[in-house]
């Protein structure tokens, strides 16, 4: 026991102490921490900033309401013709001029928005969406309704529409961080398994380059020395997943406290929605875009998505890292693994590649269970599947499924890897690993 | 101290050991010769447990082999390396501490060690900055640091510059003095012949000939003298006493070699040449290791 500790302590810590690891460790957090800040200044910026002046040349003969006005818009009617307005564009009295042409109602053509800058996305979207509300109104005016049934079902359509749009807005936020998050996490989980693995696979390689392995295995066991440095390995991983939580917290703490005080944001946070009167005053403080994800973040159980994360990196990475030693084992060089390395890493890229895309759809779907059960896939669909929601059982059964898993592949590892690090100048194959499994000790 | 008994070793299709029996004794400088791919080092890897065999047993002071036993072996594998990027001192600490030191008693020992084979400053180099012959020290001293009581060196000189294969034949000799036994695996025989006083013969994953070197050599002794002289000498004069094998005229005169007679000793050639010619020098010729070895090599091999 005390030998298996003493290579784990080699294999940690000739590792932490490279120049790479600590580079990758602390640069790494400091990026995340950039862009997330970036990402919060200029959207919080955005959304103060934004208040654009529109005149409206109306030309159109039905529709006559005006364009509602608020916060970040507000419409002006001219009666001057579209050609005098162009000119005064430069001026500082408005920013964009809409023109509403005399179209037909079944299909608007030839709006213009025309500005000395080009209107965004979220502009043209906000403008888009009260003319067609006006177009709505109008058509439902056509069908025979008067304007009271109208404003009657509009109070009523709109505080359907909000309700709606309430409800919708707090689950597809709650939707969209489950989605980022489960993102983050196969990727994370990819990266980490495939790195590390790696790491492992090159850790067997070098040993036996080196010529040290023999030196070693009269000193301790095939398998103490594997586990010893898979082990060690494994920890170099976590000790880089905590520094980088850790770090990225603490650094965009700092940055989001330096680029935008408080008081702003919660002004921002007020500003962005339009609270409507069901809404408690609790929610219209929450509703800043940052805020939203951060307050998704604790609904989702982050301790616990957190705890299964390192759980499954810890199992697949057994897992994994086991057979890329038996394939470091069994080359002479790390330009032999060529042929060993799709094969293995096949599976994970194809959990990868579904799990991000097939799962993220339908995270309770048959493809979602079965990848999320079978070991292969498991550690990367499961953590994906995590941030919805997954019922305890299955949660359960698939640890259960992994943790047998990884038994299995280090059993397996630890036979062909005892044989093979003595192995010189043999062209190795999965045939000959076979062969090698079978052998007496 | 090492008892090996009946060992068989099998490899998928291939026997790497067929019963093959050896006893060392303490104090003693064992050699274990053969040609490469004879079996040494599948045998050498049975005794420090790196694998099992698959039937026969090995004693060391008379008991089973057991994972006791690690620390009292030391072993110098024919392949052998270092970790690059590790310092020297962290090294040999971190691999004699695997044998069961404590980190004081390593750190003293290595300081000791290091002091004695001029290494003093290496402790915070690291393995790539090294020579080849350097790193060959480091691993010597990696190999003896925990004092074990056997010492296994596969191809102990291959690599070594003469004078550090002579620094490390002193240490050697030292630690043997001290009453380390040692077992050599060496397919050069020269290199060892003169440290050995028992061997042992592989060839072909059988254990062919063993026993003192001196002993082997007497076995292999056949009456074969070389003879120097100034004079004229009949070629007939010796006959019934020797037999003429071989006569190369030499500047200071004709040197011979020849066989003795069954029953004839140097007396008898004395007797008869010492009238006729100034003998200059009458020495029997031993066979060499080396040619004992080729001969039963070849022989096996036929």
């Amino acid at each position: 026991m005390s030998k298996i500790s003493l290579i784990i302590r080699r294999e940690y810590f000739s590792r932490v102490k490279k120049k790479s690891f600590i580079i990758m460790t602390f640069l790494t957090p400091v990026i995340f921490a950039f862009f997330y800040g970036m990402i919060f200044y200029f959207s919080y910026k955005e959304i103060k900033d934004s208040y654009d002046r529109i005149v409206v040349v109306n030309e159109n003969k039905k529709l006559t309401e005006p364009l509602p006005s608020d916060k970040n818009i507000s419409y002006t009617y001219s009666s001057k013709s579209l050609a005098a307005l162009k000119k005064e564009i430069n001026g500082k009295d408005f920013d964009y001029i809409l023109y509403l042409p005399d179209f037909d109602i079944e299909q608007p053509e030839g709006v213009q928005l025309l500005g000395s800058k080009q209107a965004g996305l979220s502009l043209n979207n906000r403008v888009a969406d009260d003319l067609e509300a006006q177009i709505r109104n109008y058509k439902l005016k056509q069908s025979g309704i008067t304007q009271q049934q109208l404003d009657n079902l509009k109070s009523s359509v709109s505080i359907d529409v909000k309700k709606l749009g309430e409800a919708g807005s707090e689950e597809d936020s709650s939707a969209g961080a489950s989605t980022v998050i489960a993102f983050v996490a196969g990727v994370l989980m990819f990266m980490f398994i495939m790195l590390y693995g790696v790491q492992v696979m090159r850790g067997v390689i070098e040993e036996k380059t080196n010529r040290i392995i023999e030196v070693m295995i009269s000193s301790v066991k095939p398998f103490q020395l594997m586990m010893g440095k898979i082990i060690g390995i494994a920890l170099v991983g976590l000790t880089q997943f905590l520094l980088w939580i850790i770090l990225t917290l603490s650094i965009s703490t700092v940055a989001v406290g330096l680029f935008v005080d408080k008081d702003e944001a919660k002004k921002m946070a007020q500003t962005e929605i339009r609270p409507p009167g069901q809404m408690s005053g609790q929610e219209v403080v929450k509703q800043g875009p940052m805020q939203n994800i951060q307050k998704s973040l604790a609904n989702l159980e982050v301790g616990k998505i957190l705890a299964v994360f390192v759980f499954f990196f810890l199992g697949g990475y057994l897992f994994y890292s086991s057979l890329y030693a038996a394939i470091g084992s069994a080359v002479d060089s790390e330009t032999e693994t060529q042929q060993f390395m799709m094969p293995v890493m096949m599976p994970l890229l194809f959990g990868y590649a579904l799990s991000l895309s097939v799962v993220t759809n339908d995270p309770y779907g048959q493809v979602a269970f079965w990848l999320s059960m079978i070991p292969f896939t498991s550690p990367i669909a499961m953590v994906v599947r995590m941030p919805y929601g997954v019922p305890v059982w299955e949660l359960a059964l698939s640890m259960g499924i992994l943790v047998l898993g990884f038994i299995g592949t280090v059993w397996f590892a630890a036979r062909v890897y005892r044989v093979g690090i003595l192995m010189y100048g043999k062209k190795a194959s999965f045939r000959e690993m076979v062969r090698w499994f079978g052998y007496r000790n | 101290m090492l008892s090996v008994q009946n060992i068989v070793k099998q490899y998928a299709e291939h026997r790497a050991l067929d019963d093959v029996s050896l006893e060392v004794e303490r104090g003693k400088i064992f050699g274990l010769l053969g040609p490469n791919g004879a079996g040494k080092t599948s045998l050498i890897r049975v005794i420090t447990q790196i694998t099992a065999p698959d039937s026969g047993q090995v004693l060391l002071n008379g008991e089973r082999l057991n994972a006791n036993h690690i620390s009292k072996i030391g072993y110098l594998p024919e392949e052998r390396g270092l970790y690059k990027k590790m310092q020297i001192g962290e090294q040999v600490l971190y691999l004699s501490k695997l044998k069961g030191l404590s980190t004081a008693e390593a750190t003293r020992r290595i300081r000791f060690w290091f002091e004695k084979l001029d290494m003093g400053s290496w402790w915070d180099k690291k393995v790539e900055d090294l020579s080849k012959g350097m790193q060959q020290k480091v691993q010597f001293v990696a190999t003896v640091m925990h004092s074990p009581e056997l010492i296994i060196l596969d191809e102990p000189f291959s690599g070594f510059d003469p004078v550090n294969a002579e620094l490390i034949k002193n240490e050697i000799l030292e630690l043997n003095a001290q009453g380390t036994t040692f077992i050599f695996s060496t397919h050069r025989m020269e290199s060892v012949e003169e440290l050995c006083d028992n061997i042992a013969l592989i060839n072909k994953s059988r254990k062919i000939l063993d026993g003192p070197v001196d002993e082997i050599r007497d076995r292999y002794r056949n009456n074969t003298y070389t003879l120097s002289y100034a004079g004229d000498l009949d070629p007939l004069a010796g006959q019934g006493i020797f037999e003429l094998l071989e006569s190369t005229v030499t500047k200071t005169g004709t040197e011979l070699k020849i066989k003795l007679a069954a029953g004839c000793s140097t007396n008898d050639v004395l007797a008869i040449l010492l009238p006729r010619v100034s003998v200059q020098s009458l020495q029997e010729v031993i066979p060499s290791m080396n040619e004992i070895f080729i001969k039963n090599v070849t022989q096996t091999d036929l």
